[in-house]
Protein backbone atom coordinates (compact mmCIF):
# COMPACT_ATOMS: atom_id res chain seq x y z
CA UNK A 1 0.00 0.00 0.00
CA UNK A 2 3.16 2.45 -0.03
CA UNK A 3 3.82 3.95 -3.56
CA UNK A 4 1.12 4.04 -6.88
CA UNK A 5 1.17 1.21 -9.38
CA UNK A 6 2.21 2.21 -12.68
CA UNK A 7 -0.33 2.85 -15.22
CA UNK A 8 0.04 0.00 -17.50
CA UNK A 9 -0.56 -2.07 -14.75
CA UNK A 10 -3.65 -0.40 -13.36
CA UNK A 11 -5.10 -0.68 -16.87
CA UNK A 12 -4.45 -4.20 -17.06
CA UNK A 13 -6.00 -4.70 -13.93
CA UNK A 14 -9.38 -3.18 -14.65
CA UNK A 15 -9.56 -4.35 -17.78
CA UNK A 16 -9.20 -7.83 -16.61
CA UNK A 17 -12.44 -6.98 -14.37
CA UNK A 18 -14.34 -5.21 -16.91
CA UNK A 19 -14.15 -8.06 -19.35
CA UNK A 20 -14.05 -11.27 -16.86
CA UNK A 21 -17.30 -9.97 -14.87
CA UNK A 22 -19.51 -11.83 -16.76
CA UNK A 23 -23.71 -10.71 -16.02
CA UNK A 24 -22.50 -7.65 -13.94
CA UNK A 25 -23.86 -7.90 -10.03
CA UNK A 26 -21.86 -10.21 -8.07
CA UNK A 27 -19.82 -11.14 -10.68
CA UNK A 28 -18.24 -8.00 -11.21
CA UNK A 29 -18.25 -7.68 -7.25
CA UNK A 30 -15.94 -10.87 -7.15
CA UNK A 31 -13.61 -9.87 -10.01
CA UNK A 32 -13.02 -6.51 -8.08
CA UNK A 33 -12.19 -7.99 -4.63
CA UNK A 34 -9.99 -10.99 -6.69
CA UNK A 35 -8.15 -8.79 -9.10
CA UNK A 36 -7.44 -5.43 -6.68
CA UNK A 37 -7.58 -6.98 -3.22
CA UNK A 38 -6.17 -10.89 -3.40
CA UNK A 39 -4.08 -11.13 -6.33
CA UNK A 40 -2.34 -7.43 -6.52
CA UNK A 41 -3.05 -6.59 -3.17
CA UNK A 42 -2.90 -3.00 -3.59
CA UNK A 43 -6.53 -2.26 -1.17
CA UNK A 44 -7.19 -3.51 1.82
CA UNK A 45 -10.29 -5.85 2.74
CA UNK A 46 -11.09 -2.49 5.00
CA UNK A 47 -10.75 0.15 2.08
CA UNK A 48 -12.73 -2.41 -0.17
CA UNK A 49 -15.72 -2.32 1.85
CA UNK A 50 -15.61 1.12 2.53
CA UNK A 51 -15.45 2.05 -1.18
CA UNK A 52 -18.34 -0.48 -1.41
CA UNK A 53 -20.71 1.21 0.54
CA UNK A 54 -19.97 4.62 -0.57
CA UNK A 55 -20.57 3.53 -3.99
CA UNK A 56 -23.91 2.37 -3.03
CA UNK A 57 -24.85 6.05 -2.68
CA UNK A 58 -23.72 7.20 -5.97
CA UNK A 59 -26.80 7.11 -8.57
CA UNK A 60 -26.42 5.20 -11.59
CA UNK A 61 -23.97 2.49 -12.32
CA UNK A 62 -22.87 1.68 -8.29
CA UNK A 63 -19.81 -0.30 -10.08
CA UNK A 64 -18.94 2.68 -11.70
CA UNK A 65 -18.68 4.93 -8.65
CA UNK A 66 -16.39 1.83 -7.20
CA UNK A 67 -14.27 2.08 -9.67
CA UNK A 68 -13.95 5.67 -9.40
CA UNK A 69 -13.36 5.36 -5.76
CA UNK A 70 -10.66 2.77 -6.07
CA UNK A 71 -8.97 4.26 -8.59
CA UNK A 72 -8.60 7.65 -7.16
CA UNK A 73 -6.84 5.85 -4.32
CA UNK A 74 -4.75 3.90 -6.25
CA UNK A 75 -3.58 7.01 -8.67
CA UNK A 76 -5.10 10.02 -8.14
CA UNK A 77 -7.39 11.83 -11.19
CA UNK A 78 -5.43 9.87 -13.77
CA UNK A 79 -6.27 6.91 -11.67
CA UNK A 80 -10.27 7.41 -11.92
CA UNK A 81 -10.16 7.70 -15.60
CA UNK A 82 -7.96 4.45 -15.98
CA UNK A 83 -10.19 2.48 -13.41
CA UNK A 84 -13.67 3.51 -15.00
CA UNK A 85 -12.45 3.36 -18.70
CA UNK A 86 -10.29 0.15 -18.28
CA UNK A 87 -13.31 -1.50 -16.56
CA UNK A 88 -16.16 -0.28 -19.06
CA UNK A 89 -14.55 0.71 -22.95
CA UNK A 90 -13.67 -2.92 -23.63
CA UNK A 91 -17.29 -4.53 -22.32
CA UNK A 92 -19.19 -1.76 -23.99
CA UNK A 93 -16.98 -2.57 -27.36
CA UNK A 94 -17.99 -6.42 -26.63
CA UNK A 95 -21.73 -5.08 -25.77
CA UNK A 96 -21.67 -3.13 -28.78
CA UNK A 97 -20.90 -5.51 -31.56
CA UNK A 98 -22.59 -8.32 -29.70
CA UNK A 99 -25.60 -5.82 -30.27
CA UNK A 100 -24.68 -4.87 -33.46
CA UNK A 101 -24.69 -8.67 -34.64
CA UNK A 102 -27.86 -9.63 -33.06
CA UNK A 103 -29.57 -6.85 -34.53
CA UNK A 104 -28.95 -8.28 -37.97
CA UNK A 105 -30.41 -10.78 -37.57
CA UNK A 106 -33.05 -10.29 -35.38
CA UNK A 107 -35.91 -10.02 -37.69
CA UNK A 108 -35.61 -13.48 -39.01
CA UNK A 109 -37.84 -16.47 -37.87
CA UNK A 110 -35.82 -18.00 -35.79
CA UNK A 111 -34.48 -15.22 -33.84
CA UNK A 112 -37.91 -13.86 -33.44
CA UNK A 113 -38.63 -17.45 -31.81
CA UNK A 114 -35.92 -17.26 -29.41
CA UNK A 115 -36.98 -14.09 -28.61
CA UNK A 116 -40.09 -14.96 -27.84
CA UNK A 117 -38.73 -16.91 -24.83
CA UNK A 118 -35.90 -14.41 -23.92
CA UNK A 119 -38.21 -12.04 -23.46
CA UNK A 120 -40.10 -12.95 -19.96
CA UNK A 121 -36.43 -13.73 -18.79
CA UNK A 122 -35.74 -10.34 -19.29
CA UNK A 123 -39.15 -9.16 -17.29
CA UNK A 124 -38.01 -12.17 -14.64
CA UNK A 125 -34.71 -10.70 -14.42
CA UNK A 126 -36.22 -7.06 -13.98
CA UNK A 127 -38.91 -7.82 -11.23
CA UNK A 128 -35.98 -9.90 -9.20
CA UNK A 129 -33.88 -6.55 -9.46
CA UNK A 130 -36.65 -4.84 -8.24
CA UNK A 131 -36.71 -7.57 -5.14
CA UNK A 132 -32.74 -7.26 -4.56
CA UNK A 133 -32.91 -3.42 -5.14
CA UNK A 134 -36.18 -3.01 -2.34
CA UNK A 135 -35.73 -6.10 0.01
CA UNK A 136 -33.10 -4.65 1.83
CA UNK A 137 -34.73 -1.29 2.15
CA UNK A 138 -38.20 -1.92 2.62
CA UNK A 139 -38.10 -1.95 7.19
CA UNK A 140 -40.05 -5.11 8.53
CA UNK A 141 -43.12 -4.40 10.88
CA UNK A 142 -45.21 -1.18 10.81
CA UNK A 143 -42.39 0.66 9.92
CA UNK A 144 -42.49 -0.94 6.74
CA UNK A 145 -45.71 0.13 5.41
CA UNK A 146 -44.64 3.62 3.95
CA UNK A 147 -41.92 2.04 2.72
CA UNK A 148 -43.90 -0.16 0.99
CA UNK A 149 -46.41 2.38 -0.16
CA UNK A 150 -43.99 4.16 -1.84
CA UNK A 151 -42.65 1.42 -3.78
CA UNK A 152 -46.15 -0.19 -4.54
CA UNK A 153 -47.18 4.13 -5.47
CA UNK A 154 -44.20 3.99 -8.06
CA UNK A 155 -45.21 0.69 -9.53
CA UNK A 156 -48.50 1.67 -10.05
CA UNK A 157 -47.48 5.17 -11.76
CA UNK A 158 -45.97 2.53 -14.48
CA UNK A 159 -48.53 -0.07 -14.31
CA UNK A 160 -51.22 2.68 -15.55
CA UNK A 161 -48.65 5.21 -17.23
CA UNK A 162 -50.39 7.82 -15.13
CA UNK A 163 -47.49 10.12 -14.78
CA UNK A 164 -43.52 10.87 -15.44
CA UNK A 165 -41.33 8.40 -13.73
CA UNK A 166 -39.09 11.28 -12.69
CA UNK A 167 -41.45 13.12 -10.93
CA UNK A 168 -41.98 10.13 -9.29
CA UNK A 169 -37.78 9.68 -8.28
CA UNK A 170 -37.98 13.18 -7.12
CA UNK A 171 -41.26 12.62 -5.22
CA UNK A 172 -40.13 9.81 -3.09
CA UNK A 173 -36.59 11.22 -2.33
CA UNK A 174 -38.41 13.83 -1.26
CA UNK A 175 -40.60 11.89 1.27
CA UNK A 176 -37.18 9.68 1.90
CA UNK A 177 -35.96 12.91 3.28
CA UNK A 178 -38.69 13.89 5.48
CA UNK A 179 -39.73 10.54 6.55
CA UNK A 180 -37.40 7.61 6.06
CA UNK A 181 -34.18 9.58 8.09
CA UNK A 182 -31.86 7.82 10.74
CA UNK A 183 -32.21 4.47 9.05
CA UNK A 184 -29.36 3.22 7.02
CA UNK A 185 -29.50 3.61 3.50
CA UNK A 186 -27.37 0.95 1.62
CA UNK A 187 -28.26 -2.37 0.55
CA UNK A 188 -27.39 -5.43 2.39
CA UNK A 189 -24.33 -6.22 1.32
CA UNK A 190 -22.48 -3.28 3.18
CA UNK A 191 -22.55 -4.78 6.76
CA UNK A 192 -20.25 -7.03 5.11
CA UNK A 193 -16.04 -6.88 6.38
CA UNK B 1 -33.69 12.63 -31.81
CA UNK B 2 -30.43 14.34 -31.60
CA UNK B 3 -27.00 12.81 -29.88
CA UNK B 4 -26.70 15.50 -27.25
CA UNK B 5 -30.77 15.28 -26.39
CA UNK B 6 -30.18 11.17 -26.52
CA UNK B 7 -26.64 11.82 -24.42
CA UNK B 8 -29.08 14.00 -21.75
CA UNK B 9 -31.79 11.23 -21.71
CA UNK B 10 -29.15 8.33 -21.10
CA UNK B 11 -27.49 11.26 -18.38
CA UNK B 12 -30.78 11.88 -16.51
CA UNK B 13 -31.79 8.07 -16.41
CA UNK B 14 -28.31 7.32 -15.00
CA UNK B 15 -28.21 10.76 -12.42
CA UNK B 16 -32.28 9.67 -10.64
CA UNK B 17 -31.79 6.22 -10.62
CA UNK B 18 -29.90 3.97 -7.72
CA UNK B 19 -28.27 0.96 -9.12
CA UNK B 20 -27.24 -0.80 -12.92
CA UNK B 21 -30.52 -1.70 -14.01
CA UNK B 22 -33.04 1.44 -12.08
CA UNK B 23 -32.27 3.20 -14.79
CA UNK B 24 -34.93 1.53 -17.39
CA UNK B 25 -37.76 3.04 -16.22
CA UNK B 26 -36.56 6.21 -16.93
CA UNK B 27 -35.64 5.44 -20.22
CA UNK B 28 -38.52 3.12 -21.31
CA UNK B 29 -40.82 5.97 -20.59
CA UNK B 30 -39.03 8.64 -22.45
CA UNK B 31 -37.72 6.20 -25.20
CA UNK B 32 -41.06 3.73 -26.17
CA UNK B 33 -42.47 4.00 -28.32
CA UNK B 34 -41.38 7.01 -30.35
CA UNK B 35 -37.68 5.89 -30.73
CA UNK B 36 -37.32 2.32 -29.30
CA UNK B 37 -39.79 -0.33 -29.71
CA UNK B 38 -40.29 -2.78 -26.23
CA UNK B 39 -38.51 -6.05 -28.49
CA UNK B 40 -35.20 -3.65 -28.50
CA UNK B 41 -35.76 -2.45 -24.75
CA UNK B 42 -35.68 -7.22 -24.25
CA UNK B 43 -32.65 -7.32 -26.77
CA UNK B 44 -30.85 -4.34 -24.51
CA UNK B 45 -31.51 -6.26 -21.12
CA UNK B 46 -30.46 -10.01 -22.50
CA UNK B 47 -27.33 -8.53 -24.47
CA UNK B 48 -26.14 -6.93 -20.89
CA UNK B 49 -26.61 -10.06 -19.43
CA UNK B 50 -24.76 -12.22 -21.67
CA UNK B 51 -21.69 -9.33 -22.49
CA UNK B 52 -18.90 -8.72 -20.02
CA UNK B 53 -18.84 -5.56 -17.27
CA UNK B 54 -21.59 -4.94 -14.84
CA UNK B 55 -25.28 -4.96 -15.43
CA UNK B 56 -26.06 -1.15 -16.54
CA UNK B 57 -24.26 -1.93 -19.73
CA UNK B 58 -27.49 -2.62 -21.27
CA UNK B 59 -27.74 1.03 -21.53
CA UNK B 60 -24.76 0.75 -24.32
CA UNK B 61 -26.65 -2.09 -26.24
CA UNK B 62 -29.76 0.40 -26.11
CA UNK B 63 -27.89 3.54 -27.09
CA UNK B 64 -26.79 1.27 -30.32
CA UNK B 65 -29.99 -0.11 -30.92
CA UNK B 66 -31.24 3.86 -30.72
CA UNK B 67 -28.71 5.66 -32.82
CA UNK B 68 -26.16 3.61 -33.61
CA UNK B 69 -22.11 3.52 -32.63
CA UNK B 70 -22.98 7.82 -31.70
CA UNK B 71 -25.81 6.04 -29.77
CA UNK B 72 -23.74 3.45 -27.66
CA UNK B 73 -20.67 6.12 -27.15
CA UNK B 74 -23.32 8.95 -25.91
CA UNK B 75 -24.82 5.87 -23.48
CA UNK B 76 -20.98 4.69 -22.54
CA UNK B 77 -20.43 8.33 -21.19
CA UNK B 78 -23.61 9.53 -19.58
CA UNK B 79 -23.04 5.79 -17.69
CA UNK B 80 -20.01 6.52 -16.53
CA UNK B 81 -20.49 10.10 -15.87
CA UNK B 82 -23.44 10.47 -13.79
CA UNK B 83 -22.11 8.04 -10.92
CA UNK B 84 -18.76 9.73 -10.53
CA UNK B 85 -20.55 12.40 -8.76
CA UNK B 86 -19.72 10.64 -5.56
CA UNK B 87 -16.02 11.63 -6.12
CA UNK B 88 -16.75 15.46 -5.19
CA UNK B 89 -19.23 14.31 -2.80
CA UNK B 90 -16.87 12.00 -0.47
CA UNK B 91 -14.20 14.85 -0.46
CA UNK B 92 -15.91 18.21 0.17
CA UNK B 93 -19.39 16.49 2.08
CA UNK B 94 -18.26 13.57 3.64
CA UNK B 95 -20.67 15.00 6.73
CA UNK B 96 -23.26 15.87 4.18
CA UNK B 97 -23.39 12.27 3.22
CA UNK B 98 -23.90 10.87 7.01
CA UNK B 99 -26.92 13.04 7.38
CA UNK B 100 -30.27 11.61 8.32
CA UNK B 101 -31.87 13.53 5.18
CA UNK B 102 -29.36 12.71 2.91
CA UNK B 103 -29.78 8.93 3.81
CA UNK B 104 -33.53 9.24 3.42
CA UNK B 105 -33.51 10.34 0.15
CA UNK B 106 -31.11 7.92 -1.15
CA UNK B 107 -33.49 5.20 1.04
CA UNK B 108 -36.49 6.89 -0.84
CA UNK B 109 -35.10 7.10 -4.26
CA UNK B 110 -34.02 3.86 -4.28
CA UNK B 111 -37.97 2.33 -2.78
CA UNK B 112 -39.32 4.59 -6.01
CA UNK B 113 -36.28 2.52 -7.98
CA UNK B 114 -38.03 -0.92 -7.09
CA UNK B 115 -40.95 -0.19 -7.63
CA UNK B 116 -40.53 1.20 -10.96
CA UNK B 117 -38.66 -1.54 -11.91
CA UNK B 118 -41.19 -4.04 -10.90
CA UNK B 119 -43.62 -2.01 -12.63
CA UNK B 120 -41.76 -2.28 -15.40
CA UNK B 121 -41.09 -6.07 -15.40
CA UNK B 122 -44.84 -6.55 -15.32
CA UNK B 123 -45.13 -4.33 -18.94
CA UNK B 124 -42.16 -6.02 -20.34
CA UNK B 125 -43.99 -8.96 -19.67
CA UNK B 126 -47.51 -7.76 -20.58
CA UNK B 127 -45.92 -6.29 -24.14
CA UNK B 128 -44.15 -9.68 -25.23
CA UNK B 129 -46.55 -12.40 -24.18
CA UNK B 130 -48.61 -14.45 -21.82
CA UNK B 131 -48.86 -17.46 -22.97
CA UNK B 132 -48.65 -20.11 -19.88
CA UNK B 133 -45.00 -21.03 -20.97
CA UNK B 134 -43.41 -17.53 -20.87
CA UNK B 135 -45.88 -16.91 -17.80
CA UNK B 136 -43.67 -20.06 -16.29
CA UNK B 137 -40.22 -18.88 -17.44
CA UNK B 138 -40.87 -15.48 -15.95
CA UNK B 139 -41.64 -16.80 -12.67
CA UNK B 140 -38.72 -18.74 -12.62
CA UNK B 141 -36.33 -16.56 -14.08
CA UNK B 142 -37.66 -13.94 -10.84
CA UNK B 143 -36.76 -16.41 -8.45
CA UNK B 144 -33.66 -17.39 -9.86
CA UNK B 145 -32.60 -13.61 -10.07
CA UNK B 146 -33.60 -13.14 -6.31
CA UNK B 147 -31.75 -15.96 -5.17
CA UNK B 148 -28.84 -15.61 -7.07
CA UNK B 149 -27.67 -19.61 -8.19
CA UNK B 150 -27.63 -19.55 -11.75
CA UNK B 151 -25.58 -17.41 -14.02
CA UNK B 152 -27.79 -14.84 -16.02
CA UNK B 153 -26.29 -15.52 -19.53
CA UNK B 154 -27.73 -19.30 -18.50
CA UNK B 155 -31.02 -17.76 -17.91
CA UNK B 156 -31.22 -16.15 -21.45
CA UNK B 157 -30.04 -19.49 -22.93
CA UNK B 158 -32.70 -21.28 -21.51
CA UNK B 159 -35.01 -18.70 -22.69
CA UNK B 160 -33.76 -18.37 -26.28
CA UNK B 161 -33.80 -22.11 -26.38
CA UNK B 162 -37.62 -22.19 -24.93
CA UNK B 163 -38.37 -20.10 -27.51
CA UNK B 164 -37.16 -21.51 -30.25
CA UNK B 165 -39.42 -24.90 -28.64
CA UNK B 166 -42.68 -23.63 -28.17
CA UNK B 167 -42.50 -20.12 -30.46
CA UNK B 168 -42.10 -21.58 -34.20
Amino acid sequence: MTDSPRARDLLRAWIDIGSQSVGGGTSTLFMIRRVLVDQRRWITPREFTEAYALSQLSPGIHFVAMAGLLGRRLGGTRGVVIAVAGMMVPASLITAIMTAFFAAVAEHPIALAALAGIAPIAAGMTLGQAVILGRPVIHRGPRGILDLAVAIAAALVVLTAGGSTIAVVLASGLVGALFLRGARPTSQETEMS
Amino acid sequence: MDQIALFLEFLRASALSVGGLASLPLLRSTLVPAYATDAQIVQSLAIGRLSPGPNGLYLVSLGYLVAGWPGAISALLAACLAPLVVLPATTLGRRWLLSGWFAGTVRGVALASAGLLAGTGIIIMIVSGTAPWQLILAAAATILTIRGTLHPAVLVGIGAAAGLVFAR
